[in-house]
């Protein structure tokens, strides 16, 4: 599903990740680790074109990354960052944000289906009229994820998703991604995590260092 | 009716105005002597030539010079536009002149060439005035314009990104930063036309009735003009904001910050 062949990116000419490649099938259940600055956050987002490589090419479902698929790329990715960007005033404007867009606009979700998930992450309905500026992160987090839920995507892209979360929450979104129809893609301190994940690829000083099927015993 | 010359002497009075504020400006320490001073001399040099110049054009009325000047105009606002926008001028030169041409000439075509008629069509009297206060107008809304419209995707990337990774389109994901970037662009010539003849006599019209024009054919200009103005802003913020986005962002639709000064 997307494998990354020999990728540099630069930023100010410093590079940021070099030299990695790796292939991620689909239903796969990635999760990058390492120290914090080590461009595992970059190697996600260059999966959806947010830098360009200057060396190496990225594939998505067997062809190289460009400007007429990237359009397509993103419409099946769903990408949640480590603080989501809800991108309106009140939470239900936020949850429908994507379907104001003209490729989702015939698929705005039922009021039913929107609090199905928000009580599945533990939020109760009464979220959908607050303000955005007042939820907390770990709410954030869940109504971005549901935003992405909604949208009916298999493949996830997420970044620390668990790092604002108490401890009910996590429990519910860790059973969510832990369904086996997800493709996941993830960048995680987090031990819990790792438990969801079937691959584990180490990166330090912007290289790929170690890929297997369990992490590091240091970072556990 | 004639307008009545100022002589040279009486200018000279005039100018001996400039003593109050020279004067006050002694008295309270104001620090800004020598800026009135060079203020003033600037004025005088700079008007002293574009009279002469004018004065020439009006007696030559060739076409090419005419429209010729009207380019240099653009050209020249065209520089003011990039540096106070933040662009970097040799990347955005072009598609920004493009956009100001045409903002500019599709008013001033419609003022000039289909309401004033003048003869002939080119006549520099018309011309040349006019189109320097659409593109000076022009040129004061589009840095405001582009400026609000890259810095607030600079400062808000995270959510612009947060759009494009939800499948929208790069139209569509500048769409909430090109309605804050076009708004306060129109502000000030929207708040002009509300209260234009309220608050002060506009510099046109009051040049025109000095100048010997009946006062109704004077409001006639001036409203034309403040129309003329005004579309021609908001047609040359919204094409220099499409224009501009073809060269300041990847094929991936991301922002290439170092197209930007002091990015």
């Amino acid at each position: 599903m997307v494998r990354f062949d020999r990728v540099t990116v630069r930023y100010d000419g410093k590079a940021i990740i070099e030299d990695v490649s790796f292939e991620i099938a689909l239903r796969d259940k990635v999760v990058f680790y390492g120290k914090s600055g080590s461009g595992k956050t970059t190697i996600l987002t260059t999966i959806l074109g947010a830098h360009i490589p200057v060396e190496g090419t990225v594939y998505f479902d067997g062809e190289a990354l460009n400007a007429i698929n990237i359009l397509r790329v993103r419409r099946s990715v769903s990408y949640i960052g480590q603080e989501p960007v809800l991108g309106a005033e009140k939470i239900l404007d936020a949850i429908l944000l994507p379907f104001t867009f003209k490729v989702n606009r015939d698929k705005a979700p039922k009021e039913d289906r929107i609090v199905e998930l928000l009580e599945r992450l533990h939020l109760s309905r009464d979220i959908l009229n607050k303000d955005a500026s007042v939820v907390s992160g770990g709410e954030k987090q869940r109504v971005a994820i549901v935003r992405e839920l909604l949208q009916n995507k298999e493949i996830f892209l997420v970044d620390e998703l668990t790092s604002a979360l108490d401890r009910e929450s996590k429990g519910a979104v860790l059973d969510l991604f832990r369904d086996s129809s997800y493709t996941l893609v993830s960048v995680s301190h987090d031990p819990e995590w790792y438990g969801i994940c079937n691959r584990f690829l180490q990166v330090d000083g912007g290289r790929l260092v170690r890929s297997s099927d369990h992490p590091d015993k240091t970072y556990l | 009716m004639e307008t009545m010359d100022i002589k040279l002497l009486s200018m000279l009075i005039v100018y001996g105005l400039l003593a109050i504020p020279v004067a006050l400006s002694f008295f309270f320490r104001l620090g800004n002597l020598k800026e009135i001073v060079i203020a003033v001399l600037r004025m005088t040099g700079q008007l002293a030539v574009m009279g002469f110049y004018l004065d020439f054009m009006f007696r030559l009325q060739n076409a090419w010079i005419n429209f010729g000047w009207v380019l240099l105009m653009i050209a020249i606002a065209n520089f003011s536009v990039n540096k106070n926008a933040g662009l970097k001028t040799r990347h955005f030169f072009a598609v920004l002149f493009a956009g100001l041409t045409i903002g500019s000439f599709s008013v001033l075509a419609v003022f000039v060439f289909l309401a004033v008629r003048p003869v002939p069509f080119y006549n520099a009297r018309y011309l040349i005035p006019i189109s320097g206060m659409i593109i000076g107008n022009c040129m004061r809304a589009n840095v405001i314009s582009l400026e609000r419209f890259y810095s607030s995707i600079r400062k808000n990337e995270k959510e612009f990104m947060t759009y494009l990774l939800m499948g929208a389109t790069l139209r569509e994901a500048t769409l909430p930063y090109l309605r804050e970037a076009i708004k306060p662009a129109l502000a000030p010539t929207i708040a002009t036309m509300a209260t234009l003849g309220l608050v002060s006599l506009p510099g046109m019209m009051t040049g025109q009735i000095l100048g010997g024009s009946s006062p109704l054919v004077a409001i006639k200009y001036q409203i034309a003009v403040m129309i003329a103005i005004f579309s021609g802003i908001i047609v040359s913020c919204v094409i220099n904001i499409f224009f501009s986005m073809r060269i300041a962002f990847n094929e991936y639709q991301v922002l290439k910050r170092e197209l930007f000064r002091g990015k």
